[in-house]
This record gives C-alpha cells, structure tokens and sequence, in this order.
C-alpha cells in the first residue's frame, strides 16, 4: 500500500480531511527523522520501536578471489515489532 | 532524557508542529498505527514516503530435529515484520547528525545559504523570476549582521521582519522542490541503468545471433573474394602453400562430438571448443568424410570435435597460420559445392 491510500484509510477512520491527515503525518515523519539522527530512538506505541544500531566495523572475504576487505562501522534504523503485534501479524 | 522518544513526547511534539490539539495528534497516532497493521494485513507492504517501508516478510516452513528425541520436526512458517529505511532516511542515520536534507529547524543564520539554495534550485528549472534577485540580496543582509551583532538599532528591526515574512513563504517550496529534484535524480538514475542492464544483456545475448548474421555474410563475401584471388594467384601462391603443409593433418584427439541442430554453425562450435570462430576450417578438415559444403550441413550430421594442439591454435606462428589459411581457402572454395 502507498502513502497517498494509507492517508485516505486513516482520513476516513478519523473523520479529518486528507490534507490534515498528510500534513500532520509528514510533521510526523520529520519529528521521527530529527530524534533518529540524533541517536534517539522512537517508539511507536502498539507498533514498535525505530531505533539506532551501531554495526561495527569487520571484515569480509570475497568468496573466490580470497580478497579481505574491511567494511566500516555504520549506524542502521532497524525497526523492532512490539511482541504482541509479532504473534498477531505472524498468523495472517 | 532517556534516549528515547516516548509517545507521549511525540504526541505533544506533534500538536505543536503541526499545530493541532494535542488530542487530535493522539487521535492521528493511534489511527495511523491501527490502519498500519490493517494495511500490512491486507498488502503485506506499506510504504510512508519521507520513512519507509513496512513489509510483511514470509518465513518458510524448515524442518528441524527435536533435540532431545531426535524426531522430525517442521517449524511452521509464519510473517515476520520488517523495516526498510528510505534511502534519504538511511544516508542520513548512517552520517550521523549532520544531515542537512531534512534540517527543518534551520537556525537564522542559515537563512542566507537557504535563500541561495533556492535561486539555484529556481535556476534550475530554468525559471529565473524576478522575485527571487530581491530575495537573494535581502536574507544576504541578515546573515553577516548576525555574526556581528554590534551595530546600530535601526538595521537589525527590519532584517528581523524580512526572514519571518520569507520563512513560511519559503520553507514550503524548498522541500517540495528538494524531493522533486531528488526523485527525478533517482529516476534518471534507475532509468540509465535500467537502460545500461539492457544493452548488456542484448549485447551477451545476442552476440551469437550476431554471429549467425556475420556468417552467411563471410560465405558471401568469400563466394567473390577467393576467386579474384585465386584467379589471379594461382600459379604463385597456390603452390608455395602447397609445398609447405600439405600432408593431412591427424587428429589424435577427439573432444566431443557434436550433431548438428537446426541453425548450428561450424563457426559457433569452434567458438565454444577453440576460443574462436576462425578455427573453423579444422572442423571441416576433421570432417571431410561428412560435409560436402561447410555453410550448408544436414540436421543431425556428427561432427567430430579435434583436440588441436597449442601449436596450431597459435596463428602467430607462422607455420599453424599458413596452415589455418589454406585450410580456410578450402573450406571456402567448398562452400560454393552444392
């Protein structure tokens, strides 16, 4: 599903207009994009959490030629489901 | 502050961003989340444009040992909920803070710079209004003003008025323009691939059609080429390559045998064994038993495959290249055979 659809369904559900509905998601967005650059994680009550990972820096080894190279450390958004919402969505 | 961002503060965020109620922002949050997992229900996939996508991942069912009875067992499959960051969204954690795309809290003195990046953006689509040269010279103003808050009580008045009119007027077409440019980057970028992927595989693929055309091109080609030559060189060259080669060569060596399918050529078969289409003649030496004309051979027909020496797959020696070339001159004058 896109965006624009997951607008109407939440437009629809809430009885606001399409434009609130788009307008606060997207100040929503950049508020969770603000703390998640800042390292902050977000949560998402009844979903989950976005959160920050840290990967560190290791090696790798290019299967057939045996040539290593370090892939460095790097931050990931991972997204971790609320335990109930796992049970629920592993079923459908 | 814990390291995260509860509901709560988000909710209350929210409300002042936007600027709605803060019951209004909880009623937004919990529908968005409830319509999100309805979503993921019934599409598997959602996809928030300024985040990313929320997909439902299937596990396949495997199949286990119990541990402790060393019974067969299957593990069920079942959906597993992932996350993938938009590609804007995920440079951005991974360069940390400074990530300049999304920076909506721009702080005054960044006012300059942003007015600057939206005559360049303005520029580029090739639309250079007038408004915007009074722009660029008024945020101009403010920005070193601010660095040196030191002068007269006038000045600072109306610079203050000017960016808090533009602001507003401003920031909403900036990041409209922002994700137009950057969408249309991706695009053209996908595009280019899309169309570099393709040529490759045209090119890998159809290079043995490729072939297929050049072939009766060469037997055409050779129908009137050979014969001036050997018109003219007959009594010359014909014996001088005679002398040197002439005794049958044998094949000790077989690597396979081939049977002719509809629309093989001998060139494409020395192609796959020797490396190259021009060691075609040696197939047709090794089986002159069968082929009475090279460019036209029966569906089925076995054609033995020689193993060929280095020596005489090295045109560079002059002996295997004299050799491939009378060899050829045969081949050829026996494509005119019918």
């Amino acid at each position: 599903m896109l965006t624009k659809e997951l607008i109407g369904n939440i437009a629809e559900a809430t009885g606001l207009s399409k434009k609130s509905i788009e307008h606060l998601l997207s100040t929503n967005n950049a508020i969770m994009r603000e703390h998640l650059v800042a390292g902050k994680a977000v949560q998402l009550q009844g979903l989950g959490t976005l959160e920050i990972k840290e990967r560190k820096e290791r090696t790798i080894v290019h299967p057939r030629t045996g040539e290593r190279t370090v892939v460095p450390a790097k931050s990931q958004l991972v997204f971790r489901a609320v335990a109930n919402l796992k049970d629920e969505l592993k079923k459908s | 502050m814990t390291n995260k961002l509860t509901w709560t503060e988000l909710r209350r965020l929210l409300a002042q961003r936007a600027g709605v109620s803060e019951k209004e922002a909880a009623l937004f949050l919990s529908t968005f989340n409830n319509q999100l997992i309805e979503a993921l229900k019934k599409d598997k996939q959602v996809k928030i444009n300024g985040l990313g996508i929320f997909r439902l991942q299937a596990v396949a069912p495997r199949k286990s040992v119990n541990v402790k009875t060393g019974e067969q067992i299957t593990i069920e499959g079942y959906n597993k909920l992932v996350f993938a960051p938009e590609a804007g969204v995920k440079e951005m954690v991974a360069n940390g803070p400074s990530a300049p795309e999304f920076d909506e809290l721009t702080p005054l003195k960044k006012l300059g710079e942003q007015a600057e990046e939206i005559v360049d953006l303005l520029a580029d689509l090739g639309q250079s209004p007038k408004k915007d040269t009074p722009k660029e010279e008024i945020p101009e103003t403010p920005a070193p003003v601010i660095e040196e808050p030191a002068p007269a009580v006038e000045t600072p008045a109306p610079k203050v008025e000017i960016p808090k009119k533009e602001e507003p007027q401003k920031e909403a077409p900036k990041k409209k323009k922002h994700h137009f440019f950057r969408d249309l980057l991706i695009t053209m970028l996908i595009l280019m691939m899309l169309t570099a992927g393709g040529y490759y595989f045209m090119r890998t693929q159809i290079a043995g059609l490729l072939e297929k055309m050049l072939e009766p091109q060469q037997t055409e080609v050779v129908e009137q080429a050979p014969e001036e030559v050997v018109a003219t060189d007959t009594v010359e060259v014909a014996p001088a390559v005679d002398t040197v080669p002439m005794e049958p060569i044998f094949y000790e060596e077989l690597i396979t045998i081939e049977h002719i399918r509809n629309g093989s050529r001998l060139t494409w078969i020395s192609k796959k064994y020797y490396g190259d289409k021009i060691y075609w003649p040696y197939l047709y030496d090794a089986n002159r038993d069968q082929i009475t004309n090279p460019s036209d051979i029966e569906v089925g027909t076995p054609i033995r495959v020689p193993k060929l020496t280095p020596e005489q797959l090295d045109t560079t020696i002059e002996r295997s290249r004299l050799r491939l070339e009378q060899l050829t001159r045969e081949a050829q004058e026996a494509c005119k055979k019918k």
